[in-house]
C-alpha cells in the first residue's frame, strides 16, 4: 500500500523519464517486424510505385521517359476491369461466407459435447492441406461427371463454366477457410471471461440472446481481424483461378483475377510497368476498403 | 420465463426430457455428418494411394488391385525422408520466430506507448496488401546480391514475423485486462519480463492458434520455396516441392501424389491434435476471478 | 520452461546463421560447372535425361553438368533469375516464348559459336530450326519436336465402319455414325479442346495462316471447329468431364482425339488396356499441322559461355539426340537421328508443320485471348470474326 501511495503522485521530470523508457522500449520490440516489413514489403511496393512510371522489361529500363502510360493502360483495360468485377463479386461472396461458417463451428465447438477433439479435429480438416491439392482434388470431385454431379444429378462442369466457376471457387474455398476462422474465433472466445455468461444465466436469458447481444459484440476484435485478414486474402485471390484454369483466366475471362492480371503482365507479357501499376491500384483499393472497415468495425480499439 | 416456471411445475418430466434428447440427437447426426463430409477427400486420397495408376484413373474408394508401390516409390526413389525433414525444420524455426517477435510486436503496439505507434501499425495490415506477384522480383534481386538463395537462409529472413501473426497477437493483447501488467509493475517488473513472463503466458490460447497456423502455412508453402531454394536443389526440397515432382504436364502419378499428400497431411495433423487442447484452458477466467 | 525457449530460440539463430555462412561456393578448378535447367513431362522423362548428363559428363572431365529441373512454374522461375542476374547456363525455351525471351535481351545468339566450332546446321529440319531463329540469327537448337496426329479407338472405330477419316467430310461422317448407332456412349464420337493449340491445325489445313486471321479460310476453319460441338458430334475435355482429351481417350468417353507424341507414354502408362491407332493427322485443302517444338538455348548472363556450348552443342548433337531419343518419348529434330518404331504418322506431318509461337514475342499475351475468347465463341457468347480479329490485334502487340 506504501508503494500505491508513492506512484500517485510522482515528479515531472520522472514521468518524462517513464515515458521515454517506455517509448525506448516500444520502438526495441517492434525493431525487428518494423525492419522484415520494410525491407521486404514497403521497398518492394516502393520499387513498383518507381517502376510504374517507366517503360520496365526483364532486365531493366526501357526505352521512353517516365509517364502515366502504364496507369493509363490499366485503368482503360476491358480485362482489367473483368478481373475488378470478378474479384468484387468473389469477396462478397467468400467473406461473410466464411466468417458464418467459422464462428458457427467455433460456438459448436466451445460447448462441451462429447467427442469434442473429433470434432475440432475434423472441422479443420480441409484447411490442412495445400490450397493446390485441395484444388486438384476439388476439380476432380466436381467435374462434369464426377462425384458431386453424380450425386445432384447434373451435368455442369462447376469449374469449367463460366457462371459457375467463381461461386463454385467461393465454396471451395469458404470450406477451406472455415477452418482458420474457427480457430481464431475459438482463441477469441477464450478471452470472454466466463462470468459473462454466469451473470446471463442468472438473468435467464436464452441461448440465441445471449449469443447475440452479448458475445457477438464482445467478439468485436475478433470479427475487425477475421474481417481484414480474410478480406484482404479474398481480393488477392490467385492460387485457386490459376489451377482452375490453367493460368489463362478462363473460361471467357470468369476467372481472371486482378493478382492473375499482375501475374500475367509480368511473367508473361513482361511489361513490368504496367504489372506494377496494375499492383499499385490494387493495394490502393484494398487500403481505401481496410480503411473503412477500420473506421467502422474496428472503431472501438482506437481508444 | 413464464413456460419454464410452468414446466418446473409439470411432473410430465420425461415429454420435456424427450424433446431434450431429440434435439441432442438431431444436433449429433448433423454435426457428425458435416464432419463426415470434410473427412470425405481424405479417405479418398488415402485409398487412392493404394492403387495402381490405371487403377485411380477411377472413381472408386476401394482399389482393385491393392498395392503399396505408391508408398514404396516414394521412399526409395524420391527422397520424402529427407523432404520431410526440411518442412519440419523450416516449419519450426519458422514458427518459433514468429510467435517470439510477433508476441513481442503485437505487445509493444498493443500496451506501449510511443510516438508514430498507431502510424506504424498502418503499415503491419498494408504489408498484406502486397501480392506476393508484385514483390517477387525485387525481394528476388536483393536476396541474390546478398546470397541468400540457394538454402534456407533467404526464406527464413523474409519470413521471421508475418503481419497476420503480429496483428493477431495485437488484437488478443487488446482484450487481457491490464490488471496483469499493474500488477507485474508493482512487483516492479521491466518491460521485457512483464512480456515473457505474464503476458505471453496469458496468451496461450492465441499463440496455440498461431502455431497450428504458421506452422501449416510454412508447411504448405510452395511458391517461395520454389523460387528461394527449390530449383534443381532436391536435397533442399520441402515436402510441396517433393510433391510437384511427381505432377508431370501429361502423366500424373496419382497413386504417388495420393501417398504423399498424406505424408505430407500427417505432421500438421500432429501438430493440430497437439496444441487444440490449449484453448480450452480458462487461463485468463482463472485469473480475473482470483 | 521460458528458459528453455529462449535457448532453444537462440540456438536456431546460430543455426540459421551457420546455414546461411555454410554456402556452397563455387569450385573453381580446372572443372568449370554449367547447370541445365527445365521442366519434366514424365517420369521416364527424368531417369533418361539423367543419363544422358551422366553420359556427358563421363566423355568431358572438365565440365560438370547438373540438371536442374523447375517443376510448377518454370517461366516465373527464370524470369526471377533473368532479371537477377543468376540464369541457369542451358535451359529450355519453349517455341511459343522464344520470341518474348528474345525480345527481352536474356538469350545468347549462337552464331559465333556455331561457325567457331563448325557445327552442323543443315543437319536439322529447317522448320524446327526456324522456330528458333530471328532473320539469320539463331536462339537455340530444338531439342525434339512432336506434330499433332489423329488417334483412335479401334474398337469404336470397328463399330462405325473400320476405315479411319482422311478429310473433314470424311471426319464428320465417321462420327456422324458413331453418334447415330451410339458408339461412345457417356461421351462424344469426337474430343476437341477449346484450344488454339488445336484448332490452329485446322486453320492451317483450309490454308489460312496465323498472319491473315481475316481470310475467309480461317473462318471456315473454325467454324468447323466450333460446329463439330455444336453438332454434337464432339465435346470438349471439360463437358466430358476430364482435364484433357487423353484421358478422354483413356476412359472411352471419346473415340477420335487430336494429340501428339506425347500421348503414348501417358496412354502406356495410366491405360495401358485401350486399344488404339494412331493415325494422321486430316486434311483439307492442304495438310495442316502444328509443330511443337522446345530448344536448348544459352543465357546471355551465363560466365561459362564455353562450357554452355560445349553442353548444348552435344546434347544436339548426333550422340546426345540419339540417347534422347531411345525411349521414344519424342521425335528427333535433327535428320540423321531415327525415332523409335511407331511413329510414321507423327513424321508424316513434318511437311505442314509450322512451329507453335512464330517466333512472335507477343504470341504469350495473345495466346490468353485466344482461348479466352475460344470458350465463349463455343458457349455461344462471341462471333467468330470478333474473336479473329481480337487475336489479330494481339498478336501485333
Amino acid at each position: 500500500m506504501a508503494t500505491a501511495s508513492q506512484a500517485a503522485t510522482p515528479p515531472r521530470s520522472t514521468m518524462l523519464g517513464v515515458r521515454l523508457r517506455e517509448a525506448g522500449w516500444g520502438y526495441g520490440f517492434v525493431a525487428v517486424p518494423i525492419a522484415v516489413f520494410g525491407l521486404f514489403f514497403v521497398y518492394p511496393f516502393g520499387y513498383a510505385l518507381y517502376i510504374s512510371f517507366f517503360h520496365w522489361g526483364i532486365l531493366g529500363k526501357q526505352a521512353g521517359g517516365a509517364g502515366t502510360f502504364n496507369y493509363d493502360k490499366v485503368v482503360h483495360d476491358p480485362v482489367f476491369h473483368t478481373a475488378l468485377k470478378n474479384i468484387a463479386e468473389y469477396t462478397l461472396g467468400v467473406v461473410p461466407l466464411t466468417m458464418a461458417l467459422g464462428l458457427s463451428l467455433a460456438l459448436v465447438i466451445n460447448q462441451k459435447i462429447r467427442g469434442r477433439n473429433f470434432f475440432r479435429s475434423a472441422f479443420y480438416f480441409p484447411s490442412i492441406a495445400s490450397s493446390v491439392a485441395i484444388t486438384t482434388i476439388a476439380l476432380y470431385l466436381f467435374n462434369a461427371n464426377g462425384l458431386f454431379n453424380h450425386i445432384i444429378g447434373s451435368k455442369t462442369p462447376w469449374f469449367q463454366n463460366a457462371p459457375t466457376v467463381m461461386w463454385a471457387i467461393v465454396g471451395l474455398n469458404s470450406w477451406t477457410s472455415a477452418g482458420t476462422a474457427m480457430l481464431y474465433y475459438l482463441a477469441a472466445l477464450q478471452s470472454i471471461p466466463t462470468d459473462v455468461y454466469e451473470a446471463a444465466a442468472v438473468d435467464n436469458t436464452g441461448a440465441w440472446r445471449t449469443f447475440w447481444r452479448i458475445t457477438f459484440p464482445l467478439l468485436r476484435p475478433a470479427h475487425f481481424f477475421v474481417l481484414v485478414i480474410f478480406g484482404i486474402g479474398a481480393l488477392k485471390l490467385f492460387d485457386q483461378a490459376f489451377v482452375v484454369s490453367n493460368g489463362l483466366g478462363g473460361p471467357n475471362y470468369s476467372t481472371y483475377t486482378p493478382v492473375l492480371y499482375i501475374y500475367r503482365e509480368a511473367f508473361t507479357t513482361f511489361d513490368f510497368g504496367v504489372a506494377a501499376a496494375a499492383g499499385v491500384l490494387l493495394f490502393a483499393l484494398i487500403f481505401v476498403l481496410t480503411l473503412a472497415q477500420r473506421l467502422t468495425v474496428g472503431r472501438e480499439e482506437a481508444a | 420465463m413464464t413456460l419454464q416456471t410452468v414446466a418446473a411445475a409439470d411432473p410430465f418430466i420425461p415429454r420435456r426430457a424427450r424433446s431434450e434428447v431429440a434435439r441432442k440427437a438431431f444436433f449429433y447426426a448433423v454435426i457428425v455428418l458435416v464432419a463426415a463430409i470434410f473427412f470425405v477427400p481424405f479417405i479418398y486420397t488415402l485409398t487412392t494411394s493404394f492403387k495402381t495408376l490405371p487403377d485411380a484413373a477411377n472413381v472408386t474408394f476401394i482399389p482393385h488391385p491393392w498395392t503399396s508401390s505408391a508408398w514404396h516409390t516414394i521412399w526409395t526413389q524420391y527422397d520424402f525422408k529427407t523432404y520431410i525433414k526440411n518442412s519440419v525444420f523450416l516449419a519450426v524455426v519458422v514458427t518459433v520466430c514468429n510467435i517470439f517477435l510477433g508476441g513481442l510486436g503485437g505487445y509493444a503496439f498493443a500496451r506501449l506507448k510511443f510516438p508514430g505507434r498507431e502510424l506504424l501499425f498502418l503499415l503491419v495490415p498494408g504489408t498484406l496488401m502486397i501480392p506476393d506477384q508484385l514483390r517477387l522480383i525485387p525481394v528476388f534481386v536483393m536476396l541474390t546480391n546478398w546470397h541468400l538463395i540457394g538454402n534456407f537462409s533467404g526464406y527464413i529472413l523474409i519470413n521471421l514475423v508475418t503481419a497476420t501473426n503480429l496483428f493477431f497477437m495485437r488484437q488478443y493483447f487488446l482484450t487481457i485486462p491490464k490488471d496483469f501488467e499493474e500488477a507485474a509493475k508493482l512487483d516492479g517488473a521491466g518491460y521485457f519480463k512483464t512480456f515473457w513472463r505474464v503476458m505471453l503466458p496469458l496468451a496461450l490460447p492465441a499463440i496455440s492458434a498461431l502455431v497450428i497456423l504458421q506452422f501449416q502455412g510454412t508447411w504448405n508453402d510452395f511458391f517461395w520455396p520454389l523460387i528461394l531454394f527449390g530449383q534443381g536443389n532436391p536435397a533442399h526440397y520441402t515436402i510441396q516441392l517433393g510433391l510437384a515432382e511427381l505432377d508431370f504436364q501429361y502423366t500424373v502419378l496419382w497413386p504417388q501424389i495420393c501417398a504423399g499428400s498424406i505424408l505430407a497431411i500427417l505432421p500438421i495433423l500432429a501438430i493440430f491434435l497437439a496444441f487444440q487442447r490449449y484453448f480450452i484452458s480458462g487461463v485468463v477466467s482463472a485469473g480475473v476471478k482470483g | 520452461m521460458r528458459k528453455r525457449l529462449g535457448v532453444i530460440l537462440g540456438l536456431l539463430i546460430a543455426v540459421v546463421l551457420l546455414a546461411a555462412t555454410a554456402q556452397a561456393g563455387t569450385r573453381t578448378h580446372k572443372v568449370t560447372n554449367v547447370t541445365l535447367a527445365g521442366w519434366s513431362s514424365g517420369p521416364d522423362e527424368d531417369t533418361l535425361l539423367n543419363q544422358v548428363i551422366a553420359k556427358f559428363n563421363a566423355t568431358h572431365p572438365t565440365i560438370h553438368a547438373t540438371f536442374q529441373v523447375i517443376n510448377g512454374d518454370y517461366p516465373t522461375a527464370m524470369t526471377a533469375r533473368f532479371a537477377a542476374h543468376n540464369p541457369p547456363d542451358v535451359f529450355y525455351v519453349d517455341s511459343s516464348v522464344i520470341g518474348a525471351w528474345v525480345h527481352q535481351g536474356v538469350v545468347e545468339p549462337l552464331n559465333s559459336f556455331v561457325k567457331a566450332s563448325k557445327f552442323d546446321t543443315s543437319a536439322f529440319f529447317p522448320k524446327l530450326l526456324g522456330a528458333f531463329e530471328s532473320g539469320k540469327t539463331i536462339y537455340g537448337f530444338p531439342k525434339d519436336w512432336s506434330p499433332l496426329a489423329m488417334e483412335i479407338n479401334k474398337g469404336m472405330l470397328g463399330q462405325a465402319g473400320g476405315k479411319a477419316p482422311t478429310s473433314w467430310a470424311q471426319l464428320q461422317s465417321v462420327a456422324q455414325t458413331m453418334k447415330s448407332k451410339n458408339v461412345v456412349s457417356g461421351g462424344a464420337p469426337i474430343c476437341l479442346a477449346p484450344d488454339w493449340a488445336r484448332m490452329l491445325a485446322f486453320v492451317y489445313q483450309a490454308g489460312g495462316s496465323l498472319n491473315n486471321l481475316s481470310s475467309p479460310a480461317a473462318e471456315a476453319a473454325v467454324n468447323f471447329y466450333v460446329g463439330l460441338i455444336k453438332k454434337g458430334l464432339a465435346q470438349t475435355p471439360q463437358q466430358l468431364g476430364v482435364d484433357w482429351c487423353g484421358t478422354a481417350l483413356g476412359k472411352g468417353k471419346s473415340a477420335i482425339i487430336f494429340e501428339g507424341n506425347w500421348l503414348l507414354p501417358f496412354m502406356k502408362s495410366t491405360y495401358p488396356n485401350v486399344q488404339y491407332g494412331i493415325f494422321p493427322m486430316i486434311k483439307d485443302k492442304t495438310g495442316g499441322n502444328l509443330a511443337f517444338t522446345v530448344s536448348y538455348s544459352m543465357a546471355k548472363d551465363t560466365p561459362n559461355k564455353q562450357a554452355a556450348w560445349t553442353l548444348l552443342s552435344w546434347l544436339v548433337g548426333k550422340q546426345g539426340q540419339t540417347l534422347w531419343m531411345s525411349k521414344g518419348l519424342a521425335l528427333p529434330s535433327r535428320k540423321d537421328v531415327k525415332a523409335v518404331g511407331g511413329r510414321q504418322n507423327f513424321l508424316a506431318a513434318a511437311p505442314y508443320a509450322v512451329g507453335w509461337g512464330f517466333g512472335n514475342p507477343n504470341f504469350s499475351t495473345a495466346y490468353t485471348v485466344m482461348n479466352n475468347d475460344l470458350t465463349a465463341v463455343i458457349s455461344g457468347g462471341k462471333s467468330v470474326s470478333s474473336m479473329l480479329s481480337d487475336v489479330a490485334s494481339a498478336l501485333k502487340g
